[in-house]
């Protein structure tokens, strides 16, 4: 199943409950390739979470389309699976029980269900957590729930909202050494918003910048480096070049959100 | 253990009115009190009369959940729903439903539909409130987590944001529960012929004034530990609040 | 609803009433039910207006007032200063803390023959009972209250010299106000409902009393407006709680935040 991700000419208005309606993007247009992990990059507020939440059909697409796999999408799917800041785990459900619940969605025989809960378990290393409450776990232990969760129905795209952004730092690097093992076994299409560049330019094959609000994209950055990924990737100049350069971008961009609040 | 202070105050309660410093026909010594509740359980009339009381309380308590629940959530849930009730709740709340009591009686008569309708009526708002503020405190990326995985609409209603609101819901429950012991003893004194409420106020009116305590301990003690159970049971239920 | 300004939100609260109003006219007029169980709301708005011509609810309205207020305030002067006890004296917590935690869930209006025996059939045992009722909230409240004063005001106003009386009066009393107003505004209510209850169990004169007695006449409009009038005056005790409060805590953060 081919998983290209086409975004033509996407605008969204934000219409909050008090106040005037904002333009958050403005035409973006994007291509994620099949099998890509694509870096969304950018100041706060500048609507890349918006076009991550319109990707998974969560925001109605007013203005503008977003087609996957040549179809134009309709709501919410388990083709695009979803891991947010805050985990959003079911306080009520034991890590299992939260793992089970696409899968009970998708309506897969009891026995194939507990076999593949026990894999995810195992894969995202949370073996004898499985009847703990997410209010038992640690920051880490509850994004690895999330993760084995949206995971458990196979979606081919994947899409991570600031995933780690809730956790301390080394959590934060091991989570991305796990995520990159993950992928590894399991190539999928990852959407990934971050605001943080050295992440964005570790995990991804390309970086988009987008500008500040209304979001369009600025500059697409290709991160990818020679030879696998891993730890030392960081420590070479490649790397560091194009953190700045990437930095560099972000920042611009972000003086320019500062200035426009403050005029 | 915390409960220490209250054998002083029964000592004083039974030394009192032996040593005449209060009438023993105002305030019965605590060991005639405890003589003719025994004498109450013997002749059956306890089981009968509290019987019929714990029946319409019970009656009115679950017919409030049910409704109180399902109303709250589907506000919560459709707006159309929010549109329509929403007047009625912001009427009825500040009418203190006890006033309604004889409203019951007008409509129901003298006998339990009145007393469950007029617990009904008294649950219903916390339950409703409680059940509409949880539901509508559900945090969005739970909803949307759900629908990613494959759930409907109807599902996530029942799956997701049902158990999310059970917090709120059951604090709801445990005011409600309050309120219809308050209700039913009320509508009981007004006018009753079974019930608590009636044994109360008939031993009163006979002077049979041992009976009476009796009577009165016996309802504030039941709801007392109703209240105290409920609060074991919501914390089983919750349990995964850690 | 949050768009809506307060004012915005007033309109909508006084719309929602006159719809609910409107819809009881039209159900009452289509004869659902008969005139008896349902008596249209203009019928029962004509009644309450002649009742109140010709003074006979006025005096009704007078009389359940002045015992629930009186009931009220008992409540609240021996509830704060109990419930402040509590939290500073480790005896008066020790003796009350079961008796609190025991009567917060009671029905206490059980209690009502016991007040009836002890104080007589008039005013009093009327009185005792509100009072009764009301200070369960109010200790608790102001309990609370004292508690929870933060260490580094009290120790502030030490290091600046207060001693330890005017320390409550000047920094524990005004720190605890918004808890013990709370407290309040739960037992007016409750003080109120205790009253009417009073009243249909007792009979006699006041609002609760006179809806029974039209109630044993099946005189349909005469209860329904009573239960108006007592509707109105619940809302007008609640509101005008909320406008003290206003007033009394003008400088504390919640009153600024809502008029920021």
């Amino acid at each position: 199943m081919t998983s290209g991700i086409f975004f033509h000419d996407v605008s969204h208005t934000y219409r909050p409950p008090h106040g005037r309606p904002v333009l958050a993007l403005e035409r973006v247009s994007l291509e994620v390739r099949e099998r890509e992990f694509l870096a969304l990059l950018g100041p706060s507020g500048c609507g890349k979470s918006t076009l991550l939440y319109l990707l998974g059909g969560f925001l109605p697409i007013e203005v503008g389309g977003i087609t996957v796999a040549g179809k134009p999408i309709a709501g919410p799917g388990s083709d695009r699976g979803i891991v947010f800041q805050n985990f959003a785990l079911y306080p009520w459900k034991t890590v299992r029980q939260n793992i089970l619940y696409g899968l009970e969605k998708q309506k897969r025989p009891r026995a194939e269900r507990e076999r593949r809960a026990r894999e995810l378990i195992e894969l995202v290393h949370l073996r004898g957590f499985e009847n703990s409450y997410p209010a038992q776990l640690s920051g880490g232990m509850k994004q690895r729930v999330a993760i084995a969760r949206t995971l458990a129905v196979d979606p081919a795209i994947l899409l991570m909202d600031e995933p780690f952004g809730a956790l301390d730092a080394q959590t934060r690097a091991l989570m991305h050494e796990e995520l990159l093992a993950i992928i590894g076994r399991t190539p999928k299409t990852v959407v990934f918003v971050t605001h943080d560049v050295r992440e964005a330019v570790y995990l991804a094959d390309r970086v988009a910048v987008m500008s500040a609000r209304p979001g369009r994209i600025k500059e697409i950055v290709d991160t990818t480096f020679a030879g696998a990924k891993g730890p030392e990737i960081a420590r070479t100049s490649e790397f560091a070049e194009k953190v700045e350069h990437l930095w560099g971008l972000v920042r611009g961009e972000a003086i320019l959100a500062q200035e426009r609040r403050e005029p | 253990m915390r409960y220490l202070p209250l054998l002083p105050l029964a000592v004083a309660w039974e030394a009192a009115p032996r040593l005449g410093l209060v009438s023993p026909d105002v305030l019965p010594p605590v060991s005639a009190v405890l003589r003719a509740w025994l004498r109450l359980l013997q002749d059956g009339d306890l089981a009968v009369h509290g019987l019929s009381s714990l029946q319409n309380l019970a009656a009115g308590l679950a017919l409030g959940i049910v409704v109180g629940v399902a109303l709250g959530v589907s506000m919560a849930w459709y707006s159309p729903v929010e549109i329509l009730i929403n007047p009625l709740i912001r009427v009825l709340y500040p009418l203190p439903r006890s006033a309604l009591i004889p409203v019951m009686i007008l409509w129901f008569g003298l006998g339990a539909a009145s007393k469950i309708a007029a617990v009904f009526l008294g649950c219903l708002l916390p339950v409703v409130m409680g059940a509409f503020n949880g539901a509508r405190g559900v945090e969005q990326v739970l909803i949307w987590s759900a629908l990613a995985a494959g759930a409907k609409r109807r599902e996530v209603l029942w799956e997701v944001v049902l158990p999310a609101a059970m917090p709120e819901i059951l604090a709801g429950v445990r005011n409600a529960l309050a309120l219809s012991f308050i209700l039913l003893v009320a509508a009981e004194l007004i006018t009753s012929q079974r019930g608590m409420g009636y044994l109360i106020s008939s031993f009163g009116e006979g002077g049979a004034y041992d009976a009476m305590f009796a009577a009165v301990l016996t309802v504030s003690a039941v709801g007392f530990f109703a209240d105290r159970l409920y609060l074991l049971l919501m914390g089983l239920a919750l349990r995964w609040r850690g | 609803m949050a768009w809506l300004s307060a004012f915005g939100q007033a309109a909508l609260r006084w719309l929602s009433i006159l719809a609910v109003l409107a819809l009881w006219q039209a159900f009452a007029e289509a004869h659902v039910v008969s005139d008896f169980l349902l008596p249209p709301f203009s019928t029962v708005l004509v009644r309450l207006y002649r009742d109140v011509a010709s003074g006979d609810i006025i005096l009704d309205i007078a009389l359940t007032l002045y015992r629930a207020l009186a009931g009220f305030a008992l409540a609240a002067v021996s509830g704060v200063a109990v419930g402040i006890l509590i939290a500073r004296v480790p005896l008066m917590r020790w003796f009350f803390d079961p008796l609190v935690s025991i009567g917060l869930p009671m029905p206490k209006i059980a209690f009502l023959p016991v007040f009836i025996l002890w104080f007589g059939v008039f005013d009093a045992s009327k009185i005792l009972m509100v009072a009764f009722s009301a200070v369960f909230p109010v200790i608790v409240a102001s309990w609370a209250a004292a508690d929870g004063v933060e260490a580094v005001l009290l120790w502030s106003a030490l290091s600046l010299g207060a001693g330890r009386h005017r320390l409550l009066w000047e920094i524990a009393l005004p720190a605890s106000l918004p808890q013990i107003f709370t407290g309040l505004q739960v037992a007016l209510p409750i003080s109120l409902i205790v009253e009417i209850v009073n009243e249909m169990t007792m009979g006699g004169e006041g609002l609760g009393g006179t809806i029974m007695t039209q109630m044993r006449f099946a005189d349909s409009p005469g209860v329904f407006a009573g239960v108006l009038a007592i509707a109105v005056i619940g809302t007008a005790l609640v509101k005008a709680m909320e406008m003290i409060r206003h007033r009394l805590l003008l400088w504390h953060p919640e009153t600024l935040a809502a008029s920021a």
